[in-house]
This record gives structure tokens, sequence and C-alpha cells, in this order.
């Protein structure tokens, strides 16, 4: 709705660059050194989402364009990011105005101290939000007039941009408006005067992340944190947390059960090997858990919880763990006649995690957004379950030409097959936050939840009657959102079990013969596939290899992807390998048969103890060993073909982008999710509660990391992996060091 | 206590100050025994974490009272030795049951360990490998015919030539009568010894309870539990690597494509078995017969594992004729007899047995007019249901066998890692850590 009203980008960067030439002629000019500034410190007032497991407990954030009372602002004449003595100060007032005069023209600084309010509220945590000289130089109307300059996170942004990529304030300045899609005196505004409500909610949206960046950048920098030693290296670090930088958008394409051998060695993939290649890997990449449901729920929160099956999301949801997002969509709820969502269901291990974090609360606790989208549901059904059959909607078995299909030299596939759509093309089990209670019960989950196409079934979805879908339904809101740029920051997107490689019956009947036949391509087909070099039944390899390359060619072909301002990585996964031997998993797993894990809670007074609350858990989190990871990025400076070798898990990869997303402060343990914070330093520090690590022969393989490429392998280190890749283990560190995630 | 400094990958500042890195980098179960309150934490010093139910601790003493019995003399753990991975001690194919203690049981005895995490019996089992096509697999005995451990509880109690029960009730009876009833009643309500059928469903389960419950019936305590979860200790030697590669090779011993030693159903790990069951022509055991196996003027009796089950019976099962299930390895070495008739005397003979069935027929079946009578435990229609995988893949005789010599010292030097209750030598556990 609101982009229509957004004009395309390159028009801004003729206007800003005579607003800095104009600027650049005023410093120039000795007459005109000395400067006023008429300005106002300005940004938002974030509420936060209150997270339940009610939904009617459950409120969306809200978000309003705010003002700083309170602050110290001064012309930074040392240039240091510090309103010291000596340097025109004054205060903000009431209003966030304020009035300053400097003999020469500098930056300006808003120190906002804990006694400061924003929007009328107190601040918590000292921050400082900058404007460099250009900024103030360009907002002179008139030599006669003070200089009008909002100092804002965003005014900010741009200080670090100038810093961190050597460029002028005219290209930085350019470069954030164009990343958001905005003019770039609406970027730098005063988000109160930005009058086009859609600009001003982008504005607000940038400035509420922002603001936790630079409130996180004041606590490192408070801490003499490494790397942080100065303003400005503290706002860099901020943007870089755990060396992973700061990305606006991530797709997450969550492929089936296929170990690293069954896609690099078997020639069925040609197309993920050729985007592998292309961009950067991760070599040593671990599943958390067997089979997909715990896969998925640690995906989304670094942790299985003790679920170590596929069952329905109310399976053993007794007492303090029973469903709350009631009524649980069965059959009998009205238009959900054909829901095959059957309740109750028994066990003794809970499969609706209650009370904990995930990456999707942490999202919309800091103002962003996520997404899922999946493939082939039924229109209209509810995404709480799983999608059905319906025989009466009809397609065509896919045909592959020869020499698309492993170097077949005929055709593969039969046309007058005809195969009615099977039920299970979605399953919540692949969901990433289906078992979280407060997922299910968030405000934004019903709209969250989108579609994805590219089904073999997609032409006729429509008219299948087992559901009433919406007027407008779009089948692929995923293509939709790519062109009007409303994704979330993650965006898990989930193919159908028949392109995801994960393999379901699917028959019909020859129009010609009559004769029953399955479909040519979704057999399901063994997650080591080609381990033992025998090669049949790979079909469903190439068809998720050619779904795959669909999805990344239209990520790539989309104005988000094209837009170089934007931060845009695709990554390229599997949920799990197969782990026949070898090792299971690494970095925070539950190793071997240990019987004594148990969840951690955090006290009161900082400490952890065990949470002996969870049914079950000490099976879980145990692993399904290996399978590639690969990371395209739309940076065009970015390095590629780089492979880090380190061993990864998902919750190493959940670490890695509660540190993209700035979910997390990296000197407080219990701010990192789950098992997600099991580093070295915590597992030394929380031993005791830890017994399933006591006795490690190697805690750097235990312990969770972010995947930063950070660590050097030592020299005679033989890497240790499972069955699922039949490459030599490597001995020895990589050839560089250079983070898979580098933007350049 | 290690220091820390001797762990080579401890080289961050942040690890010398840490006093209680040494419990995560060193094997320390008597600190951690100290600090936990007398709860041993590590592998190598697994115990008892979470306490037993009430039903598990009322079916830990009907495991072991033998007045459960016809004989009053035999309990499950008569046969189930808890000293001896709760399987024989002794080398007798068959154990003596029955009400006289004089009757052959029907099978060699199993363990009864690493059993909790079987799923009922289906002739189309999904295989917890991943890889391998749904076949029959699961259940307990070694037809399957048991859905669930108390299920199977129930038989061995009334079989007339184990524990040699006359009935339910008369389990019900001595259940009434036994010094835990008290117990019994706690655990089931009091008025659960009243009904037979509820009684008897309520011993099973209490039987289940303790099996399930107990460490001791899945300790994963082994050298191999050290090695696949990166514990000190776990370092293979040479010749134990090299059996776990000639385990893993599906040209030589091919061992995992049933004895599974990945990841598997309920989050389990190594259970060296994935339930599937397989018929690979055991011979048979005519010295150590089960009553009525041989009667003289009789046709010989054949056990034919699954097809002998009542639910698989009929022409239409004779698919599954001769399939027995595939039991765990967990332990193998510590077995005085193999296979569901106990033919095969140690572990050694077992594992030529699997290299030189078709290679050198002569050493393991009878000759009948001078020529070997192979599979002579399955009659001939039965035959083709003999499994063709390596290293049992049918080849000729007086062919070159999948395993070398060598390759077998160093199989069975792996199996043994396999055994549960490894304690590792100091000098090795500090050797780990300095390296």
């Amino acid at each position: 709705m609101r982009k229509q009203s957004i004009q395309k980008a390159t028009p801004f960067r003729v206007t800003l660059i005579s607003a800095a030439v104009a600027g650049a002629l005023l410093t120039a000019a000795p007459a005109f050194a000395a400067v006023s500034v008429k300005g106002v410190v300005a940004g938002s007032y974030f509420t936060p989402p209150v997270n339940s497991d009610t939904p009617g407990q459950a409120v969306p954030s809200s978000t309003v364009p705010s003002v700083y009372a309170g602050a110290k602002v001064c012309f930074d004449l040392n240039d240091n990011g510090v309103c010291e003595t000596g340097e025109p100060t004054a205060i903000s007032k009431a209003d966030g105005s304020f009035l300053l005069s400097s003999p020469t023209l500098a930056a300006l600084v808003a120190e906002v101290p804990v006694t400061a309010t924003n929007a009328g509220h107190p601040v918590t945590q000292r921050l400082v939000f900058r404007a460099v000289a250009d900024q103030v130089a360009a907002g002179r109307a008139s030599p006669l007039m003070p200089a009008s300059v909002a100092v804002t996170p965003l005014s900010t942004e741009v200080a670090r941009l100038m810093e961190d990529n050597s460029t002028d304030y005219a290209t930085a300045s350019a470069d954030l408006a164009e990343r958001l899609e905005m003019p770039v005196a609406d970027a730098l505004a005063d988000p109160s005067k930005v009058a086009d409500l859609g600009v001003q909610a982008d504005l607000l949206a940038e400035s509420v992340v922002l603001t936790d960046r630079f409130t996180l950048a004041a606590k490192m920098f408070d801490r003499g944190d490494a790397g942080a030693a100065t303003v400005k290296a503290s706002q860099q670090a901020a943007m870089n947390v755990e060396g992973i930088p700061r990305y606006d958008h991530i797709f997450i394409v969550m492929l089936e059960n296929k170990a690293t051998l069954s896609i690099k060695s078997t020639g069925y993939a040609p197309k993920i090997n050729q985007w592998l290649n292309s961009g950067n890997q991760f070599s040593t990449y671990f599943a958390t858990g067997n089979p997909s449901e715990p896969n998925y729920t640690a995906l989304g929160g670094a942790d299985d919880f003790g679920i170590t099956d596929d069952s329905q999301w109310n399976c053993g949801a007794t007492g303090a763990n029973a469903i709350k997002d009631l009524p649980e969509p069965t059959s009998s709820r009205p238009g959900l006649a054909s829901s095959p969502f059957t309740s109750p269901c028994s066990g003794s291990v809970n499969h609706n995690i209650t009370g904990h974090p995930n990456l999707f609360n942490a999202l919309s606790s800091h103002g962003m957004q996520w997404r899922t989208y999946s493939e082939s549901i039924n229109p209209g059904q509810d995404f709480r379950t799983d999608s059905v059959a319906d025989a009466n909607v009809k397609v065509a078995d896919n045909v592959y030409a020869p020499g698309t299909l492993h170097g077949n030299t005929t055709p593969v596939g039969n046309p007058n097959l005809l195969l009615p759509l099977p039920a299970g093309l979605y399953k919540t089990k692949h969901h990433p936050g289906m078992a979280y209670q407060n997922v299910r019960s968030a405000p934004e989950f019903i709209s969250s939840n989108r579609t994805l196409g590219g089904g073999q079934w997609d032409s006729v979805l429509l008219s299948s009657t087992k559901y009433t879908a919406p007027s407008g339904y779009n089948l692929d809101q995923f293509s939709a959102d790519l062109q009007s740029g409303d994704i979330g920051q993650i965006n898990f997107v989930v193919p159908d079990q028949c392109d995801d490689m994960h393999g379901i019956g699917v028959s019909g009947k020859d129009s010609v013969t009559g004769a029953t036949q399955n479909a040519g391509d979704c057999s399901s087909v063994s997650n080591n596939f080609g381990a033992n070099g025998v090669l049949a039944g790979g079909n469903i390899i190439t068809r998720g290899d050619n779904y795959t390359d669909y999805l990344v060619n239209k990520i790539q072909s989309s104005p988000v992807w094209s837009n170089r301002n934007k931060r845009v990585a695709v990554v390229l996964m599997f949920d799990e390998g197969n782990a026949t031997s070898g090792f299971n998993s690494c970095c925070g797993w539950n190793p071997g048969n240990s019987n004594v894990a148990k969840p951690l809670k955090q006290n009161p007074d900082g400490t952890f103890s065990i949470d002996t609350t969870v049914a079950g858990y000490t099976s879980g989190n145990r692993g399904h060993g290996n399978s590639i990871f690969g990371v395209l990025t739309n940076q065009p400076n970015a390095p590629k073909g780089i492979v880090d070798s380190d061993a990864y898990s998902h919750f190493s990869f959940v670490r890695t982008l509660q540190d993209m997303f700035g979910l997390a402060d990296p000197k407080v343990d219990g701010s990192y999710m789950n098992r997600s914070k099991y580093t070295e330093s915590f597992i030394a520090a929380n031993i005791l509660n830890l017994p399933e690590y006591a006795g490690s022969a190697d805690t750097h393989f235990d312990s969770v990391r972010p995947m930063n490429h950070g660590y050097v392998i030592p020299a005679a280190y033989t890497a240790k992996q499972s069955a699922d890749i039949n490459t030599p283990a490597q001995v020895g560190p990589d050839g560089n060091q250079i983070n898979v995630w580098s933007l350049k | 206590m290690q220091d820390n400094q001797s762990n080579p990958r401890a080289r961050l500042p942040l690890w010398a100050a840490h006093e209680r890195l040494a419990l995560w980098t060193t094997r320390l179960p008597l600190l951690a025994a100290v600090l936990l309150g007398g709860v041993a934490c590590t592998v190598q010093a697994l115990e008892q974490v979470e306490p037993l139910s009430l039903k598990a601790l009322v079916g830990k003493r009907m495991f072991f009272d033998p007045a459960l019995s016809g004989s009053g003399k035999m309990s499950c753990a008569t046969c189930h030795d808890p000293n001896n991975a709760y399987a024989p001690a002794n080398g007798l194919a068959l154990q003596m049951g029955g009400a006289r203690l004089d009757q052959s049981g029907p099978r060699a005895v199993p363990s009864l360990r690493y059993k909790d995490n079987t799923p009922p019996y289906a002739d189309l089992a999904d295989n917890p490998d991943g890889v391998s096509a749904p076949g029959p697999g699961g259940g307990f005995m070694q037809d399957g015919r048991a859905d669930t451990l108390a299920a199977q509880a129930k038989l061995p109690l009334l079989s007339f030539n184990e524990m040699a029960n006359k009935s339910a009730a008369d389990v019900v009876a001595k259940m009434k009568r036994a010094d835990y009833r008290e117990q019994f009643l706690q655990a089931f309500g009091a008025a659960a010894l009243d009904d037979t059928k509820l009684a008897f469903d309520y011993a099973a389960e209490a039987l289940q309870a303790f099996q399930k419950e107990d460490i001791s019936f899945h300790p994963f305590t082994s050298k191999y539990d050290l090695y696949n979860s990166n514990k000190i200790g776990g370092d293979l030697t040479p010749a134990e690597a090299r059996g776990l590669r000639v385990f893993l090779d599906p040209n030589k011993g091919n061992c995992f494509a049933c004895h599974y030693s990945g990841a598997g159903l309920n989050g389990s790990v190594a259970l060296f078995t994935d339930f599937s069951y397989a018929a690979i022509g055991v011979p048979r055991n005519t010295k150590e017969q089960p009553a009525g196996a041989a009667r003289p003027g009789h046709a010989p009796v054949y056990d034919l594992g699954i097809c002998g089950r009542d639910d698989h019976a009929g022409p239409k099962n004779k698919q599954y004729c001769g399939m027995f299930k595939t039991p765990t390895l967990r332990n193998v070495a510590t077995r005085k007899v193999f296979f569901h008739n106990g033919q095969i005397k140690s572990l050694t003979e077992a594992l030529r047995f699997y290299n030189t069935r078709d290679t050198q027929p002569a050493l393991w079946y009878p000759k009948v007019n001078r020529r070997v009578r192979k599979f002579d435990d399955l009659p001939a229609p039965y035959q083709p249901n003999i499994d063709a995988q390596a290293p049992l893949d049918g080849r000729k005789a007086g062919s070159k066998p999948p395993m070398t010599d060598e390759d077998l010292k160093d199989l069975e030097a792996f199996l043994d890692i396999l055994t549960d209750g490894y304690v590792v030598p100091a000098k090795q556990a500090a050797q780990q850590t300095a390296k």
C-alpha cells in the first residue's frame, strides 16, 4: 500500500548532491565559518509487544515519533563523539529542541543520559546520537538563519556509514535513503515532521532498530568492550555484533533430509552446487535433532525441548503446557470441516513449548518482523494444520527432458499421469515457530504466515473445495512481497514436501492406460543418498534442485535484492542429514546418549540453575549429521568462494541470527536464547548445571559460537564429522579466516 | 585434577581463570559427585539420575522375585542377569525353566538392555536409519510378537518352559502374598489386585517401568559412548579404529546396515540395531533343542521366527519365515551364546560365520550325501527369504570372503568397546588431555 507512494530512488540522489554541493560551498567560505543550529533531538518511542502464551494477553508493539528532552547536545569540535568542556553545549528542551552556536562548523553530538526522557518516558540506557558537520552545513537554508538539523538515530547512521565506508556525506545519506526507499530529506528528518504516513512508518521502523543498536553501542563503550574504545568505534561494533554484520533481510530456504554427500557428490543437484560454489559455504554444519520437528523447533529458538518426533503441536500438552490458542483447529470448527487436526493428543513429551524465548518473539520485541512462506497449503486452511488431499485437484506429472535429470537420455516422468493433490504437502512440523505457544499466540502470527508459489498444483489449487479461500486469495504472497518489500527481517522459505526433497506418496492414474502410477519425482530417497555408490531414485533431489534454483532466481530478480543498499542474504540449508555413523552434532548438542541434560533457567540474580519442568528433555538435541549450508548475499563487494569449515549447528545459526539482527548482547549470556548461549565460557562457568558436557575431550566442538570464522583451527586438529560427508576430514586451519557474512 | 593448560584447546586466558574448567575438559567424576551431592555426572560414572517411580520400584522387586514362578526358584533375573548385561552368564544355548526347572526354554535368552526405544512390530516399519526401505521391524521377543515391554513381560511369566505360572490369576495370587504387596497397591491403587486381568496388566506395567526407568537397562557407559560423545578417554586404539571401518564398510562387515550405529528413534543414538528382521540361515542347533523340536519318528520342528507367530501364520506370511530380530550389539562381547538358537558359542565364531557362511559353508552346515546342506534350519520353500546383504551376500563357495583375518580381529576389537562399564585407564586419560 504505502510503497505506491514512494518514487524511484534515483531522483533523491540528484536532490541530495545539490544540497551537498551547497553545503560544501558554505563550509568553504570563511565568512560563514561561524555556525548556529536550531535543532531537535528526535527519534522514535517503541512500546514493545507483550508476548504471552495466552492470545488474549498478547499485545502488539507500537511506535510513535518522539523527541528527547534533557539530552546534552554539543558541537563536537574535536570530533570524538563526546561532549566535553569547552565545546558549545546545550540541553534539549521538552520539545526536543536546542539552540547552539559555534565559531566553527563541527559535527553535533547528542548524549542522551538516563535523566533524559524520550516522548516523556525515562530513558533507561544512555546512548549517543550524532549528526555530521556536512549535515549541519546542509541544514543552513540561508546564511542569516540558523541551520535546521534533526539529530536522530538515522543521522547517526549516516555518520557511521561515512566512517565505515570512507564515503562522504552525500554518498552516505543517499545510500541510507535508497536503502529505505525514501527521500534523503525524509530519512534525515524529525520523524514527526514526515507527512507521508507510509514513509514515516518505514522511518520509525528503522529508527527503532538503530536506537537499539546505538543503545548497545553505548553499553559497549561504557563497559570498555574490546573494539568499542571510542564512541565511533562502539557504534561500528554494535553493527557487527560478534563479527556478524547487520543485514536487512535474510531468506532461509529450508530443504529436507539430505546429507552433504547426497547433494555434493551425486550429480542430482547441479544448480545448488553452482550456487554453493558461486557464494560462500559452511562445510561442517550439523543438525541438532532427529527427525524434522526438533530441527525446525531448534531453528526457531535454539532448543528442541525434548521433542524427538514429528507429532502435532498439541501432543502431550497438559497442565502448564496446555494449549492456549483455543479453539484448536479441529474439523468441528466452522469452515474447517476438512481439517486433519486431531485433539486431544496424548504423549509423555510436551510438544507445546510454553514460556520460552524464540526468534519470532525476539524480532517483534525489537520492532522487527518475521515471515514464513509455505508452499502448497490448501487455500483457506488454518495454518496450524497440515494440508489435506483433494482428489479433484489434478495436475500432470512433471516431465524432465533428456539431459535435465542426472544426464537422462530419455524423458523422465509421464505427461499422461494425472496426479491429485496429495495430503501433507504442507506440514506444521516444518514450521520453525509452530511448537512455541507464544508464537502461535502472537498477534502477528496469522499475518506473518504467508503463501509461497511455484508449486506443482498451483495452477488448479484455487479450484479446491476443501476450504473456502478468502476473496483475493494469493497463492504466491512471496512474489508479491518481494515486489512490495513487505518482507520480514527473517524469512523462512519452506517448500512443500515434494519440492523440499522430503518426498511423500503421490500417485494418480494414467489418463490413457488407466494404470495407477507414482509421481516421477516425489518418491522419498534416503538421506545419505549415494553413500554406497548406488544411485537410483534421486529424481526428487533434482526436483528440489530446480525449485531451489527457482527460489534463488526469484529473490535475486526482486527489487529487494537489486537494492544494494539493502543487505540481503539467502541461506540454502537442510533441516538434517543422516549420521549413520560418526558425530551426530556439535555446538550446544546433547552429546551421545547422555541422560543428564536439563534446560537452564536464569534466576533473578542473573545466575543460572536447572529447570526441572521439561519432561523428557534429555532425549532431545542429539543431532542428525551434516548437510550443506550455502550463503548468497546481494553485496557486490562481498568476498565469494569462502568456505568456513569450523563446526557449527542450528544453535550456532540461531546465535548468528541474534547477532545479525541485534537481538542479544554478547556480554550478557542470558540475552541469548536457550542453548544458543552455550559458549565455551558459559559452559565452563555453568558446568555443574550442564553435566552433559562434563569430561569433554574437545570443548570447542561441544560449544556454541557465532558463525563468524573467527576460530583458527589448530594445525594438527582433525575435523570431526559424520558419515554424511564423504570427503576426508580436514586437518588444520582453513585457507583464510574471511567471514562468510562479510559485506565487503 | 587435570591441569587445564594441558588441554590443547584451552589457550584462551578465559580458561585459565576458570576453576570449574577442569570439570568441563577433564574426567572428574569424583569431584562432580561431591559437588552434586553424590550424583556423578560423567559418562564414565553414570548413575541413576531420576529417582525410580513407585511403579518402577515395585517392578524392581518383582523382577528379582523367584516366588513369581511355577518353580518358586526362578525370577526374571535368573536368565536376565543384571551382572551380565541382563543376559545369562552361563554358556547354555537354552536356559532351563518350567515348574520343575527341567524344560529347555524356546530360544537363547537375549539381553534386556537398550530395549526402551523399540517401536511396536510392523510388517512395514520405517527403518530408523533413514536409508533402508520399510520392512519387518520393531516389537519384543525375537519374533516381535509383543508390542511393548509390558506385553513382553507377561509371556515368560506364563510360558510353560520358562517361569511357568499356571495363569494370570496364579501370578496375581503370588503378588497378593508378596511382601511388596503394599508397595504395589500404593503404586497402582488400593484395588489394584482385586481384578485379575487388571492386576496382571499392572504387574506387567511395573516390570516395564523398572526396565524403562532404571539406568542399568540403558547405561551407555561403553568406551564407544566416550568416543561418540566426544569425551576424554574415547580415543580409539588403531585396531579399534580399523575395526570401526570394517563395521561400516558396505563391502566388508557392513554390520551397520542392520546393527545401525547412527541417530535413531526418540533421540536415541548408536543402539547398534535398527529393530529389523532378517533370515540369515543360522545352522540348526541339533544338540540343544527346545522340548518337542526333534522327536523320534516325527518330522523336525523348525523355529520360523516371525511366521511362527499366530498372527503371521499361513502361506500368505511365508515371506517372513526364518526372520528373527536384529539384536543390539551393545555388550555383545559379554555374550556366551549367539543367534536365536544359541548354536554359535563365541563372538569370534559368530564373526567367522558371517565371513565364511557362503565361502566355506562346510564349516557351518552338515553334509548329507557328501553335499553340504546349507541353511539346514530353514525349510527350502523359505530359503528365498535369506537376506542377501553383505557380508552374507551369497557369494560362491570357495570365493574370497569379504573380510580378512586381520579385519575380523579388528572388528572384534571394535565390538569389545561396546561393553558397558568401561573405566578409562588413568594413563590414557592423561595422554588424551596432554596430546
